[in-house]
């Protein structure tokens, strides 16, 4: 700094200007900035970010990430990042001069806005699980936070007692684009047979036992808010399903031409939600795919599409990507673990099964 | 969290090096200056050039980001208590609406670089940040970067949408590396449960997407199942490039990189499983006193040293025990630790908890 500075500094401290009452430099927080004020021509060059620093208030952090510019006679800190809300933050200006800084602290009040959020669905919707059920689907009603799953979501045995471990806990946590749904997957290890876990502990849920998934409703959504209420779901677990689904045992119930009511399918077991929905297509006889709406109901064992435009009669066929999954992860044809003598050299290609049905004219 | 990249094994790096200097500009000419759009920030892993590639599970996609940080650094020991803490105040957030989500060091510079989600919702701004050896800390400026990126090759399958026109499938990648000329991608659907590795020729083209869909079968005894690799690492075994991947169900396989035909079946060789109630986290390969060794960081098993001397002519398990395939011990002083990189020929780099929330960045001997 210049000694002219200095000088014109020390003036502007000791000399106040009739007229100019913000002679004693200030610091403001406003709109999401913080602004220096009432220092006589602060000069736009690059001391500020020595002498005019932000911080959260807490000892040995860095300053906060952003820029400085001088707008109408004042240094404006702008945050890299939106400040929140619940954060307290100081601002320091160090006179160039020495002496003491001007400090001023921020105190950003929380957000105390009702919760809202609440569990919506939990798929499979069934309160009968095979013991080597694979997944859990929880639908939430609005975004929720990440980070919080595995000390929210718990397993509860008949006595009450937590269940150790029952989940891959991933880091990752499996949520769809808009965190509303989240993926929850039993240990894989503790299903397969053959592997460590699966001997030395066994499944994490029993043949003839009963459970229940308890939501915990301290687990925050997007906005920092707990749930409206925990959520329990009860189920029964019945024996492990090594049996592979096939199209075979599928009960289509074809609608009639002119009509736009439903092709049903049903199964002989609950199937994977979000894969139902993903998973089965209906095409027309020159491979057209319908546009349409799918419904999925009585506990992920009836599939219904209710095509846009009424049925024409003809043939039709019912696309099914074989990856389609039962509770316990077996897919089409193919059981969730494969005996190895079996050969698993051939190439991958898009596996798709065809159900083929005939729309007949109308009565 | 963790994540991730397992940087490499040694013969990587040296690979990588001499890469920098003897065809410098054959990757970062690929890269064109912009904003790099990422929707968020995870898996991490260094490239060559200085090039770190980073997984946007949120974008479904890849960045190459050009870090420029070239320059060779010292080795130093690195020790900064409350990282996450740190990382928090300086984008101006409580600590707990941060989250460090996958770590790794810089071969060429030995800075370590972080991806950090600020906030926890859907709309969480991703950051990447840079700590050198004195615990300073700066952005990388992802508004103008060079980079380059690459969407995630999908299915038919993985694209269609339900009926409200939504896909609320999504890809989390879980583990990132760069093994000659190729980024190789491991994955978990939050649908479908399936193993799927993926390998990207690296410069990014366009027509490379979707050709390169590969799935892993680890057998464990006589079962098995085509289960997501959770984290890997390449390997050398014999001048042969290998990857060696610990599964969401914790066998550890070994998996030939010639092999990793676009497009094919691949079976692997489980050559350890590493116990019940227990998931492995990040991996990293070096050397001491004429033998490799693999460490291993793990969610409840502390980390775990296994030694590669008889990797080439272990055989596949077969019966069931609790320590089974190659042994491995486990460094007693070494707790809590969330992530793990190679930091130079006798350090290790880790995240590691230190408390009641807290995360201490430092680097310690390897064992």
């Amino acid at each position: 700094m210049s000694r002219v500075v200095v000088f014109l500094l020390l003036v502007a401290v000791l000399c106040p200007v009739r007229q100019a009452p913000a002679a004693e430099p200030a610091i403001r927080l406003e709109g999401g900035v913080f602004k220096l004020e009432g220092l006589p021509s602060p000069a736009g060059d690059g001391q500020w970010r020595e002498r005019f620093l932000v911080y959260v208030d807490q000892p040995g952090v860095p300053p906060l990430l952003g820029s400085w510019r001088v707008e109408n006679g004042s240094v404006v800190f702008q945050p890299r990042y939106p400040l929140q809300a619940g954060v307290r933050y100081r601002a320091e200006f160090r006179p160039p001069a020495g002496g003491a800084p001007l400090i001023r602290v921020f105190d950003l009040p929380p957000e105390t806005v009702a919760p809202s959020t609440r569990v919506a669905h939990v798929f499979p919707s069934t309160d009968l699980l095979p013991e080597n059920q694979l997944k859990l689907y929880l639908h939430f009603s609005a975004p929720m936070s990440r980070g919080e799953v595995w000390r929210r979501l718990r397993l509860l045995d008949e006595a009450g007692a937590v269940v150790q471990s029952p989940f891959l806990e991933l880091e990752e946590e499996l949520w769809d684009r808009e965190a509303k749904r989240l993926t929850v997957l039993f240990d894989p290890g503790r299903i397969k047979r053959g592997l460590v876990p699966h001997n030395d502990v066994g499944p994490s849920i029993q043949e003839g036992r009963r459970y229940t998934l308890l939501i915990d409703s301290n687990w925050l959504d997007a906005n920092g808010r707990p749930l409206v209420a925990e959520h329990r779901k009860t189920f029964r677990v019945g024996a492990s399903d090594r049996e592979p689904p096939t199209l075979g045992s599928w009960k289509l119930s074809t609608p009639s031409a002119g009509a736009v009511s439903p092709l049903v399918a049903e199964f002989p077991e609950p199937m994977e939600h979000a894969l139902l929905h993903r998973l089965i297509r209906v095409l027309d006889a020159r491979g057209h795919e319908l546009d349409g709406e799918i419904g999925v109901d009585r506990q992920e064992t009836r599939w219904r599409f209710t095509p846009a435009r009424p049925w024409e009669a003809g043939g039709y066929q019912l696309l099914v990507g074989t990856i389609l999954e039962d509770l316990a992860g077996n897919k089409i044809d193919r059981p969730f673990d494969v005996d190895v003598f079996e050969r698993v050299q051939d190439r991958i290609r898009p596996e798709t099964k065809s159900l083929p049905f005939t729309v007949r004219a109308g009565r | 969290m963790t994540g991730n990249l397992r940087t490499a094994a040694i013969w990587l790096l040296a690979v990588t090096v001499l890469a920098a200097g003897a065809v410098a500009a054959e990757y970062s000419s690929s890269l064109k200056a912009g904003k790099a759009d990422l929707k968020s920030a995870g898996a991490l892993a260094f490239g060559p050039e200085g090039i770190l590639f980073v997984g946007d599970t949120a974008g479904a996609a890849i960045f190459a980001l050009d870090t420029g940080d070239r320059k060779a650094g010292a080795a130093g020991a690195v020790d900064i208590k409350g990282i996450n803490e740190k990382v928090a105040a300086l984008l101006g957030a409580a600590a707990d609406q941060v989250m460090i989500n996958d770590m790794v060091v810089n071969p060429i510079s030995r800075k370590t670089y972080l991806s950090v989600s600020r906030g926890r919702g859907p709309d969480a701004t991703p950051v990447i940040l840079r700590v050198d050896g004195s615990g300073k800390i700066e952005e990388v400026a992802l508004e103008n970067v060079k980079h380059s990126r690459v969407s995630l090759p999908n299915s038919p399958d993985a694209a269609a949408k339900d009926a409200r026109g939504q896909n609320r499938r999504q890809e989390a990648i879980t583990d990132l590396a760069f093994v000659d000329g190729r980024v190789f991608v491991a994955g978990l659907s939050n649908e479908e449960f399936a193993s799927n590795l993926r390998s990207i020729p690296f410069p990014f083209q366009d027509a490379d997407r979707g050709a390169s869909i590969e799935i892993f079968h680890g057998a464990h005894g006589r079962f098995e199942t085509n289960a997501p690799i959770r984290t890997f690492v390449p390997y050398q075994i014999k001048k042969e490039a290998h990857i060696l991947a610990a599964y969401t169900c914790t066998p550890l396989v070994k998996l030939s990189v010639a092999s990793l035909k676009p497009g094919s079946k691949v079976a692997g060789t489980t050559i350890a499983e590493l116990g019940n109630r227990n998931r492995p986290l990040d991996m990293i390969v070096y050397s001491k006193g004429g033998v490799d060794y693999i460490l291993m960081n793990n969610s409840s098993r502390g980390v775990m040293k296994l030694s590669t001397e008889k990797i080439d002519t272990y055989q596949a398990i077969t019966s069931q025990t609790e320590v089974t395939g190659v042994p491995y011990e486990t460094i007693a002083e070494l707790k809590d630790v969330q992530q793990l990189d190679l930091f130079d020929k006798a350090n290790a780099m880790i995240l590691v908890r230190s408390g009641a929330g807290s995360l201490d960045l430092k680097t310690v001997a390897l064992p």
